[in-house]
């Protein structure tokens, strides 16, 4: 009943799933050419350039000593984010981690708006390629403040619409269209949501984090932009990736 | 000149002499096509775009393409190569503004 | 079936078809510094001979593109490498129907080329192979450019 009720409610902005389902999806073979395409992603330069802004700063070895864990456990890590850092006092993702850490070693932070920055940190967090997200958000009081404000942000109806996250990714609309486009379930394991991000936008011709996608969700919905690195969107990412756990990590994802 | 970065990568990574292998270029441009406005000033963005990309295995140029303002932003162009020896893999592109840069990679096959 | 009795149906009535697309292109599009028709680049490209289309050329590109700004496009022609001079992608409805020319030499070792293209609306995209006897043989796939979903 409910179902049906938020389908009528929405009707206007949405399609009907079974309406020319046939002529709009994808098939297998259009599927496989999209996946392919992965191998030869452009984000792949960005990542690269990544690798430089670390190397620069001591490479694998003194990130690893900064976050307090062995080198070879920096994957396992990495792939933890975001989470608190006692040294840092705060709930972090990793870009903000990582301005710490340049911080630390004496050299000016990148700003969390600059395309640097989205370079380092997706290059970070491909250390933990093939490693499952592991997020947990009961670890400590911090994270379990973070998760709950994650999921407020998640439900909070702002603007002149009144939209909300959940509003095109609740279990109720999941698997509609917009605009031709289906709304994917972020807790999919085969739309690897959290997994995939900093991520390159074909539609944009660039590569963004997770928390300047969500600004661009903002954007389109007409919400104010919620602040990179303010604890609500930090707590957002909370709640998204926790959605994703155990999927493994894929960076840098390629997204329509 | 404004610095780009691109890639060269050959797949599979292991080959032997006689094998022929995927050789993929990307590169980060913005193919302008000189129909796009600036959102924020309202003027056409000028027509900007690789208009050749020729590939070289130890100077001997043996692929050029010829892309168009309609191939996507950040291209990529994938040829195949037939794998004679160890050698110097380079790709030299040029665009209509007149930037010219260029790319290296070493061929090493195995056996 | 009737897709595949339509393709081969588009050489015959190409001179039709394509004289369509050129008013089409006339009236409604904006013309770049480019601008070329479909029809004209076939002409430029096969030296004006026209392409045959021909089971040889293998055109992968997706049947729905969910973003027309990057559409995968893949050609392989069964011909010895020897034997073919150049390959070229089209996209039919494009003000400049030229996407890429590719000239190939035998350290190529096998016909294949692929890239990405724009493109602006549904329309058909066209690989010509042109031979080294100088005739030219292609291949033609629908493509159809989905409207984006949020931004």
């Amino acid at each position: 009943m409910k179902k049906l009720l938020s389908l009528a409610l929405i009707g206007a902005l949405f399609s009907a799933p079974g309406l020319a389902q046939e002529k709009l999806s994808m098939t297998k073979a259009d599927r496989a050419m999209y996946e392919e395409m992965k191998e030869n992603n452009p984000a792949d330069i960005f990542v690269e350039e990544g690798a430089e802004y670390l190397d620069e700063l001591g490479g694998e070895e003194t990130l690893a000593k900064f976050l307090g864990v062995k080198e070879e456990e920096l994957p396992k890590y990495i792939a933890g984010f975001p989470r608190y850092i006692d040294k840092i006092t705060m709930v972090v993702a990793i870009d903000q981690m990582l301005q710490a850490f340049m911080y630390d070693r004496g050299k000016k932070p990148f700003k969390l708006k600059s395309t640097k920055m989205d370079a380092f940190s997706a290059y970070v967090k491909s250390l933990a390629n093939g490693e499952k997200i592991n997020i947990d958000v009961n670890a400590n009081e911090h994270m379990k403040k973070a998760y709950k404000l994650g999921k407020e942000m998640f439900e909070l109806r702002r603007g002149k619409r009144g939209l909300s996250c959940y509003s095109c990714h609740s279990p109720d609309v999941v698997g509609l269209r917009l605009r031709m486009q289906i709304l994917p379930d972020l807790g999919d394991p085969k739309v690897k949501a959290a997994a995939t991000w900093p991520a390159y936008r074909m539609t944009k011709g660039k590569m963004f984090t997770l928390q300047k996608r969500f600004q661009q969700c903002m954007k389109n919905a007409l919400l104010a932009k919620i602040p990179l690195g303010s604890p609500q969107m930090v707590a957002l990412e909370v709640y998204i990736t926790d959605m994703a756990k155990g999927q493994e990590i894929e960076i840098p994802g390629l997204k329509r | 000149m404004p610095k780009r970065k691109s890639l060269i990568k050959i797949k599979p990574r292991k080959y032997r002499v006689g094998d022929i292998v995927k050789v993929d270029f990307i590169v980060i441009h913005p193919m302008e096509t000189g129909m796009r406005k600036d959102k924020k000033t309202g003027k056409v963005k000028p027509m900007h775009y690789i208009n050749e990309v020729k590939f070289y295995f130890n100077d001997e140029l043996f692929t050029t393409v010829i892309p168009w303002e309609t191939v996507s932003t950040n291209p990529y162009f994938s040829i195949n190569m037939k794998v004679t020896g160890p050698g110097v893999l380079k790709v030299v592109y040029k665009d209509n503004l007149g930037e010219v840069h260029e790319k290296s990679k070493k061929v090493k096959p195995k056996g | 079936m009737r897709r595949r009795a339509f393709l081969k149906g588009i050489g015959a009535i190409g001179a039709v078809a394509l004289l369509d697309i050129k008013v089409l292109a006339k009236d409604t599009k904006p013309k770049g510094k480019n601008a070329i028709t479909f029809k004209k680049a076939l002409e430029v490209i096969t030296n004006g001979k026209g392409a045959k289309t021909s089971d040889k050329v293998k055109l992968i590109v997706p049947e729905i593109a969910e973003n027309g700004a990057v559409v995968p496009v893949k050609v392989n022609v069964e011909e010895p490498i020897e034997n073919v001079k150049s390959i070229h992608i089209l996209a039919t409805k494009n003000s400049n129907a030229r996407c890429a020319d590719v000239f190939l030499t035998p350290r190529n070792g096998r016909a294949y080329f692929a890239t990405r293209i724009k493109l602006g609306q549904s329309q058909d995209v066209v690989a010509v192979a042109v031979l080294k006897d100088g005739s030219a043989i292609m291949a033609s796939r629908p493509v159809k450019v989905t409207i984006g979903g949020c931004g």
